[in-house]
């Protein structure tokens, strides 16, 4: 039983980082109607940049406030990266065929996973171990890290912010506009581009969080970790059902303890595998995820 | 139909494929022969995302089977590598149409993430060595040369021409499907699926045939691929080689058979040419699959459907 609860608690922290990095996926697939294949490299981004930040303020802030600026710096950057994606790769083929803004989201994490291996090179890179105090806590034989509880609590408050956003605020009412009908929004006076822009920031800031999350848990991290993170997430996404927020938190989550579960219970050789073996069974039996609403085909 | 300007220019096309390698030397005979085999298999993977309009991302699961299939008869049966070719058509066949037929009815974008599933499970499968005879993560080295009658096929040149003849073959297929029921079916269905449907095509049937008969080419290029070098590994076909695919048929043009080739041979021959550049080529090819995107959204060198009177495709 201790097994059991350990593994949730370690796939509830996983499954939380695949969650932020899932809703980046999730936010810019509702309004856009696009994979948005160059988020898992913007992620990875995030995590050296946070590296670069980590390395040039330790020692001159106390910890916490190296945590703080990390993630407040890393965000900002990873957003503006957001922004500059969305204009240079996205808004140009907003009228093009569906599949070429798929092959431009593909170039788009060509050169940001590229240019990552030529600025730090093709080695793995490591953060550095005391970033975040390396403190357990042992609650009836479960050991729970601080680092875990930092994940935890930062991406329930994260998820919560975002939701009430989306659903209280003037802008995040647009936003959901833009996602059912963008003509009918833009016929509402809603500025369309500023919804998009707006969703690119918050995808890549939430993406940055897990970015660094992934850089400070697992410590180790690589040129092209975007690929196979993204995939997991992106997975989320589309469990939960894609475009839908809520349905990105909960296939985040899922995933996470699912993951944890195979690799404490069955073999960490076969995880990913079995982890598509899930994705596929979700497809056929749910063709439009978790929480995803069956659409009819208009006529 | 071909008209007598497309034919001369496929003459051209093949002559100068047949005599290029008297004035190569032995690596870029190399270079050109993978060239072919790819150009077979973006060719196959046009077939359902060109032309049935299917976003299929695991296309190199059916090319994986057909290599391994001949490296694995060959190397733990026994098997001579000519009786393997027929198994290397057929098994790829008969995954196509399983793995196919339950997710047939799913829109775009969620049948390109459970291919990309089947890609990976696939890969996965191979590096875990199921039952033992896939090699694991090295995959499998000294795969036989093909021998008919008394002739083997193990120099380059021979290889070489051995995959020009399944380029043919190739051409030939998509040639006779473009003029054919099935091939017109494919193409309203991925114009419009439902009005398809309503004036009596059987969609279902024929958004299988599109992957079985693309699985079939493809595995058949798996086979040049074995031969081609003499060993196959599961990286030869993961997940990072379909989206190489699928790419290349949106750049070069879907359902244009020049298009195809022209996106494989930058994919494939124009990185060999810059090697010295080799750190940042994949940099360079990102932004350039971003421009042509920009400035050709349906392509280099996108199809023209023509004999439409063009008052009818205005809106």
């Amino acid at each position: 039983m201790e097994i059991f609860f350990q593994q949730l608690v370690n796939g509830l922290t996983i499954g939380s980082i695949y969650a932020l990095v899932a809703l980046g996926y999730t936010m810019v697939y509702g309004v856009l109607k696009l994979i948005n294949f160059a988020h898992g490299d913007l992620v990875a981004l995030s995590a050296y940049i946070g590296l670069v930040i980590v390395m040039q303020l330790m020692g001159a802030l106390s910890p916490v406030l190296l945590i703080i600026a990390t993630f407040i710096i890393t965000m900002i950057l990873t957003a503006v990266g957001g922004v500059i994606l969305e204009r240079t790769a996205y808004r140009p083929l907003r009228k093009a065929p569906r599949l070429s803004a798929v092959v431009s989201a593909l170039g788009a994490s060509m050169i940001i996973e590229n240019g990552i291996m030529l600025i730090w090179g093709p080695m793995p890179r490591i953060f550095p171990a005391s970033v975040v105090p390396n403190a357990n806590f042992n609650i009836h034989g479960v050991y729970i890290s601080l680092m875990q509880i930092l994940v935890l609590v930062i991406s329930f408050a994260l998820m919560v912010s975002l939701y009430l956003f989306v659903n209280r605020t003037k802008l995040g009412t647009a936003m959901r506009a833009c996602a059912i009908d963008q003509d009918a929004a833009r016929l509402m006076g809603i500025d369309v581009d500023k919804v998009i822009v707006t969703t690119f920031v918050i995808g890549s800031a939430l993406g940055a969080v897990g970015g660094l999350f992934i850089g400070m848990y697992y410590r180790g991290i690589y040129f092209n970790m975007g690929w196979i993170y993204g995939l997991n997430a992106f997975v989320a996404a589309i469990i939960g059902g894609i475009g839908n927020i809520p349905g990105a938190m909960l296939g985040g989550m899922l995933l996470g303890i699912f993951n944890a579960f195979i690799a404490g219970y069955v073999s960490s050789s076969w995880s990913l595998a079995l982890t598509y073996v899930l994705l596929i069974v979700i497809m056929i039996l749910r063709p439009t995820g978790i929480l995803g609403e069956r659409v009819a085909e208009k006529v | 139909m071909m008209n007598t300007k497309n034919a001369i220019y496929y003459g051209i096309f093949l002559v100068s494929l047949i005599i290029l390698p008297f004035f190569l030397n032995s690596d870029w005979v190399s270079v050109m022969t993978t060239f072919l085999i790819y150009s077979v298999v973006s060719l196959s993977q046009d077939i359902v995302l060109g032309r049935a309009g299917m976003f299929d991302m695991g296309h190199a699961i059916f090319f994986g089977l057909g290599a391994y299939s001949t490296a694995i008869l060959n190397m733990v049966y026994g098997w001579p590598i000519l009786a393997t070719v027929p198994v290397a058509i057929i098994l790829p066949i008969i995954a196509s149409v399983l793995l196919a037929a339950p997710i047939i009815h799913l829109r775009g974008d969620y049948l390109l993430v459970t291919t990309i599933g089947f890609n990976i499970v696939f890969t996965q499968a191979l590096k875990n060595n199921v039952f033992g005879i896939t090699g694991g993560p090295n995959g499998i080295f000294g795969v036989e040369p093909l021998k008919i009658l008394s002739f083997t096929f193990s120099s380059q040149l021979s290889i070489y021409y051995l995959a020009f003849f399944i380029l043919l073959l190739t051409l030939i297929t998509i040639h006779n499907l473009e003029t054919s029921k099935p091939g017109r079916a494919l193409h309203y269905l991925n114009l419009d699926s439902l009005a398809s449907e309503c004036i009596g095509i059987n969609t279902k049937f024929y958004r299988l045939y599109s992957f079985a008969l693309s699985a079939a080419l493809a595995g058949l290029a798996g086979v040049v691929f074995t031969l081609q070098f003499s060993a196959v590994s599961p990286d030869a076909f993961n997940f990072i080689q379909s989206v190489l695919f699928f790419t290349i048929v949106l750049v070069g043009g879907p359902s244009s058979i020049p298009g195809v080739l022209l996106g494989t041979f930058f994919m494939f021959v124009v990185p060999e040419i810059f090697r010295q550049f080799a750190e940042a080529r994949y940099l360079v090819f990102g932004v350039a699959m971003i421009l042509i995107m920009i400035w050709r959204p349906k392509g280099i060198w996108p199809v023209k459907f023509g004999r439409i009177p063009n008052y009818l495709t205005k809106e």
